[in-house]
Order: C-alpha cells, then structure tokens, then sequence
C-alpha cells in the first residue's frame, strides 16, 4: 500500500508524456506539425504520430469536402439586364494543407470568404454574358464548369481544391415574378380561349359538314328520283303512243269524249248551248235534219 | 508503431530518458508483465517477462488488484454492439482499419481503436419543398423556374440509403446536408430543362427519373456512399396566383370537347334523317313510276279493246260514245239553251247571276246530286231550274 502513491504517479506521468509526444491523425484529417511557429511538416498519413514534446505542435484539418451555402441568394444582371436571383453551393476541400495554412492562417471562415469573393465574380462574369433561358436551363452546365474551372485555378493558391460549383436555385427577384405571373396568366388565358373557339370552330365545322351531307344525300336522292319518274313517264308515253297510234282519229276521238266527260262534272260549270248541235238535232226535228244539217 | 512494440518507448525518452530512476524502469516492467498477463488469456502470446525482483511481488498486492480493476474495465470499454442493419467502422489511431458485421464487437480501447456504426438498410427521406406534409410548403424550396419561364410550384421527396459506409464517414462532412443540396440543384437543373406542361401534365416520371439520375451522378462525384432508391414528385402545380387560370384553361380543354361533342350528336341527328327523308324520295318515285306504267298499261289496253269493237261498227259505236258522253256531261252540268236564231243579238243574260245562283245552289244541292245527276231531266223547284225551263219554253215556242 505504501507503494500505490508512487505507481499512480509514475503512471500520470507516463500518460501526461504520452500525450504530449504522441498524437492521432483521423483517416479525415491532416496535419501540421509546428516547431516555434515554423511549419516543420506535414502529416497526410492517418494514424499515430509523434513530435517533440513542447517545442512541437499540431493542428488538425479537415480533409474531407466542405460545403458553402449562401446564406441569401446573390443577384446578378444577366444579358439585357434582367436580373436573377442565384444561390449557389459550392463543394470544396483543402489539398495542400500547408498552402492553405500559409495563405488563410487555416481558418475556415477566411477561406470562405475567399471562395465566395472569387465565385461571385466568375458568376458575376458568367451571367453578364448570357440570357436569363441559358442559365436557367441551356447553359448551366457551362456555366457550372466553367465558374468551377476559373475558381479552382484561382484557389489552388490557397491549396483549396474547388470540386465543384452548383445553381441550386437560378430565381427572379419577386417584381419580375409577378410580371411572369401575370404573363402565364394571360398565357393560359390565350390557351383557353384558342382551345374554346377551335372548339366552337370544330363544332360549326361538324354542323356545316353534316348540312352538307344532308344536302347531298337530299339532292341525289332528288335527282334518282327524278330518273326513276322518267324512266316511268318515258315508258307510260310509249305504252300510250303504241296504243293510240293504231286509230289516231278515234282516239281523238275517244279521248275527246273522255275529256269532256272529266272537264264537265257539277252544277258550277254552267254551258251556254245552242240547240244546233248534233246533240240536239232531235229536239226540234224527229226527222232528225234540224240541228247538224241545218 | 503500435503500442505493443517493444521499441515504441525508445524515440519519446529521448535522451534524457535513460538517465531516469532505476525504480521507474522496474515499476514499467511490474505494470508491463501485469498488463501481459492481461493480454496474455486473449492475445495468446505472453511477452517476454523479465525475471522480478522481490521488491515487484510486495507491491502486487492491493494496489495491484485496483489496477487490474481499472485495466479491466478500461478494457470492457471495447465493446459495442452493431445491429442487423447496420455495419461498424474500426479506426486505429484515427486510421480505417476494418468493417465489422452485425453483432457484439470488440475493439482496443480508447485512445488506440474508436469506432463508427452507420446504417445500411434505413430507408433515409429527403423531403424538399415541403414539411411532413405536402400542405405545409416552404414556397422557398417549392418555387421553381422552368424552360419557358414560366414558374412552377413543385414538391419532391428523395429516398436513399447509405451503401458504403466507409465513403459516407470520410469523404464528406455532414453527407445528409450534401444530399439535401444536391437534390435541390439536381432538380431544379432538370426543370430548368423541360417546359411547364411537361412538368404539370404529362412528363412527371420522366422528370424525376431525369432528376434522380443527376444526383447519382453529383454524388457519386462527392463519393458520398449514397445510392438513391427513388425520386418522387409529390406535386406539380402552377403558383397559387396563376391557379385560377390554369384550372380555367382545363376547362377550356373540356369545352372543346363539349361543343366537338355537341356538333357531333347534331351529325348524328341530321344525316340519318336525311338518309331517311331520301329513302323516301326515291321510294315515292319508284312507286309514282309503278302507278304511271300501270296507268298507262291499263288505258292503253282498255282503248284497245274498245278499239276492237269500235272497228267492228264504226259508225254506230262513235254515235253511242258521242251521246252517252253528252248526257252524261250535260245531265250533270247547269246549262242553258238559247236559240240564238230566234231570240238574236239581243239576248240579256245576267251571267254572273246566274254563276252566283247555281254556285249557292250548287253548295245545298251537293248533297242531292247524286240522285239529280241520276235524272235525265232534272226538276228542282229551284230558281236556275225555273230559268232553265223558261228558256226551253222559250226556246220551244
């Protein structure tokens, strides 16, 4: 018992020594390692590492890619002056700690700040030079390349790598927005009233088409008829003349006779006669010679 | 260099170290052969314990077992537990070192070995645009500018899980939030392609699939470790402000169907009739052609026949027909018989009297006629009768 006071020291101490000299390196991280503020190297390695007690330190970095949102969307003028609203992100990582370190003290918020300063103006620059369609949707490929390539250069002097650029949301400023909802209205109102009068045109051209057709049918059935009433007049005419012209002059006659027979039927037909008539030749003379042969 | 190797001590002591305490040296050995008796059930390999001198055995006791209690619990706090979805990540010193399957585990302590547990089978949602429920919107997310500028009030969910852990540690820092962004980018990148009726109406599928297969391809460059499952689009919907004229132009749509409808059933109503109406035309005149050949046929036989007989007497047949004719006409017609010999140019007759009489009489007299057209010689007491008989006692005298 009297010996646990010293082994419990000598073990504080041990451990005290340890974590003085020895340090970790996560698989996500990288480090310097300092001596009297002087970067004396760096460790890229994972896993466990030693330094000089004191004299040496080490920083951490985080290795693995970042992101930068912005917090509120950035405007731009794009071709024509029209004005967007842009926010992007971008994905980022540290390559080369050292550079970093030198160039931003290794602080995150610097280096953002640097990334945003050179990104706003390649998209500043980038929008500038095309129309609100092409960053919306032809060219935001190029646009997200392009702003990537020109950052990425731009950053490796800091160590940063850029890997890569992305419109999340390409927007109109909320003026513009209520001119596209008025002109999407008057659109879908354009919309609705061509589909109305194609319709009522379509209707009318069904309606038209079928009067037509009942014409049409109408006429030609007219004109058959009349083919048909023909054809009988026609052979009712020869029945006739191939009757009658075996005795032209008793069918003048005969007909004659039929005539007056039809034309004279009632008490409204009023003659006025002369009892000279062959009819009459009895009515004065039973001989029979007063009227005709008179 | 791990803790094991013998030699790992060497480089940290540094110069000063080997002038240290003798006791020091011995105390390292005691704890080192306590240690290695420790391992030594587990790791199977004693390590080489040097001889001990008595003083060591004198300090094993109570302060030997507090240790040993120390070293072990130290030691029992290596294990963890993975579970059936999931698998482990080893780090050694902060160095990937291994996967571990489901179960409980075992890894070195503290500072030496740490480990990581991600979830393999959870099925992880992204909702964007909206909030547990596709009523509560974030017009932020949800407000989307499309091909024809037009703008496009749009909710999705995304469903992915982690396919590899290793990457979904390492390469990204906060991987759920890089998920979320890219989705958002991804999206709005293909509506930013394709035009509003194709988002609203009809090209929905295609639009996520589109989507889903641009954010593989983003975070796959990342190397996230996530694999999407499924992109959905919740809803598509033109911005509350416009709603009213977009309902109005699906009316639109209905209408035109309506009236193409409507002037379809007129067609339909008047063709067949008029097919109808010709049907009858052409029957009527088959019949009036039938009528008129019969007509014709039957007259033409009939005066044939009386032709025949006609032949046969001539004379006598032409007188019979001639006065059977005149009585019947004159036998049903008014008439008036004057002698214009005798009574000369001087005659008065009060024509449209006489026209008016008999057309009176006429109109009481139908219903007798066929009984006075019977008569030979009619003899109404009527006024046109008592003329007629005056003009024959005239006409006699």
């Amino acid at each position: 018992m009297r010996a646990f006071g010293p082994v419990i020291a000598v073990l504080v101490a041990l451990l005290l020594v340890a974590s003085s000299v020895m340090f970790t390196v996560d698989q996500r991280q990288n480090a310097i390692v300092f001596q009297f503020e002087e970067v004396k190297d760096v460790i890229t390695k994972p896993g466990l590492h030693f330094k000089w007690p004191l004299i040496q330190k080490v920083r951490l970095f985080d290795m693995r890619i970042l992101a930068y949102d912005d917090a509120e969307p950035l405007r731009f003028l794009t071709q024509g002056n029209r004005p967007v609203l842009v926010d992007s992100f971008i994905r980022w990582r540290i390559v080369d700690v050292k550079q970093y370190f030198v160039s931003v003290r290794g602080d995150e918020l610097e280096a953002t700040r640097r990334l945003r300063q050179t990104i706003s103006g390649a998209l500043r620059d980038e929008f500038g030079a095309r129309t609100v369609h092409d960053v919306v949707s032809g060219e935001r490929d190029a646009v997200m390349g392009r702003v990537r390539e020109k950052a990425d250069q731009d950053l490796r002097r800091i160590g940063v790598e850029i890997v890569d650029v992305r419109l999340k949301r390409v927007d109109l400023p909320q003026e513009v927005s209520e001119s596209v909802y008025r002109r999407m209205e008057a659109e879908r109102k354009r919309i609705a009233n061509e589909l109305r009068s194609t319709g009522a045109a379509e209707s009318e051209r069904i309606r038209a088409d079928a009067d037509r057709q009942r014409e049409v049918i109408l006429a030609e059935a007219y004109r058959d008829a009349q083919r048909v009433k023909g054809d009988g007049d026609a052979r009712a005419a020869a029945t006739y003349a191939q009757a009658f012209s075996r005795d032209a002059e008793f069918y003048a006659f005969y007909r004659s006779m039929e005539a007056y027979r039809s034309t004279f039927r009632g008490r409204a037909d009023l003659l006025l006669l002369e009892p000279s008539s062959d009819f009459f030749r009895y009515l004065k003379d039973p001989g029979g010679r007063a009227g005709g042969k008179k | 260099m791990s803790l094991n190797d013998p030699n790992w001590g060497r480089g940290s002591r540094g110069p000063g170290g080997n002038q240290g305490p003798p006791d020091l040296d011995e105390l390292w050995r005691n704890f080192n052969r306590k240690l290695n008796d420790l391992f030594g059930g587990r790791r199977g390999g004693g390590g080489d314990i040097p001889p001990m001198p008595p003083s060591g055995r004198m300090l094993g006791g109570g302060a030997g077992v507090l240790v040993a209690l120390v070293v072990v619990i130290w030691l029992a706090s290596g294990f963890y537990v993975v579970d059936a979805a999931s698998r482990g990540v080893v780090l050694t010193f902060g160095k990937f070192s291994e996967i571990t399957d489901p179960g409980l585990r075992w890894r070195m302590p503290f500072p030496i070995q740490s480990h990581e547990v991600v979830n393999l089978s959870q099925v992880r949602t992204l909702e964007v645009g909206y909030r547990n429920s596709v009523k509560t919107k974030v017009l932020k997310e949800s407000l989307m500018l499309t091909d024809d500028e037009n703008i496009v009030d749009l909710q999705f969910a995304v469903q992915y899980v982690v396919t590899d852990a290793q990457a979904w540690l390492f390469n990204n820092r906060r991987p759920e939030e890089v998920a979320m962004l890219t989705a958002e980018a991804a999206m709005r990148e293909i509506i930013g392609k394709s035009k509003m009726d194709a988002i609203l109406y009809e090209g929905q599928d295609n639009i996520a699939n589109q989507a889903q297969v641009l954010m593989q391809q983003i975070l796959d460059n990342y190397k996230t470790g996530i694999s999407l499952s499924r992109v959905t689009i919740q809803n598509a919907q033109p911005p509350e402000q416009v709603q009213a004229a977009f309902d109005d132009a699906v009316k639109a749509g209905q209408d035109r169907e309506r009236q193409k409808n409507e002037g379809q059933a007129y067609a339909n109503d008047v063709i067949p009739r008029a097919r109808g109406a010709a049907a009858r035309l052409t029957q009527e005149a088959e019949g009036y052609k039938a009528r008129v050949v019969a007509n014709a046929e039957g007259e033409a036989s009939r005066f044939r026949q009386v032709l025949t007989e006609y032949s046969k007497a001539p004379a006598i047949t032409r007188e019979r027909i001639y006065i059977e004719t005149l009585q019947s006409v004159l036998s049903s017609t008014s008439k008036i018989l004057v002698d214009t010999r005798a009574s000369g140019n001087l005659l008065y007759l009060p024509l449209d009297k006489l026209m008016q009489q008999s057309g009176v009489s006429g109109l009481t007299e139908s219903q007798a006629s066929q009984r006075s057209s019977d008569a030979a010689l009619p003899i109404d007491p009527g006024p046109r009768s008592r003329d007629s008989l005056r003009n024959r006692e005239r006409g006699e005298r």
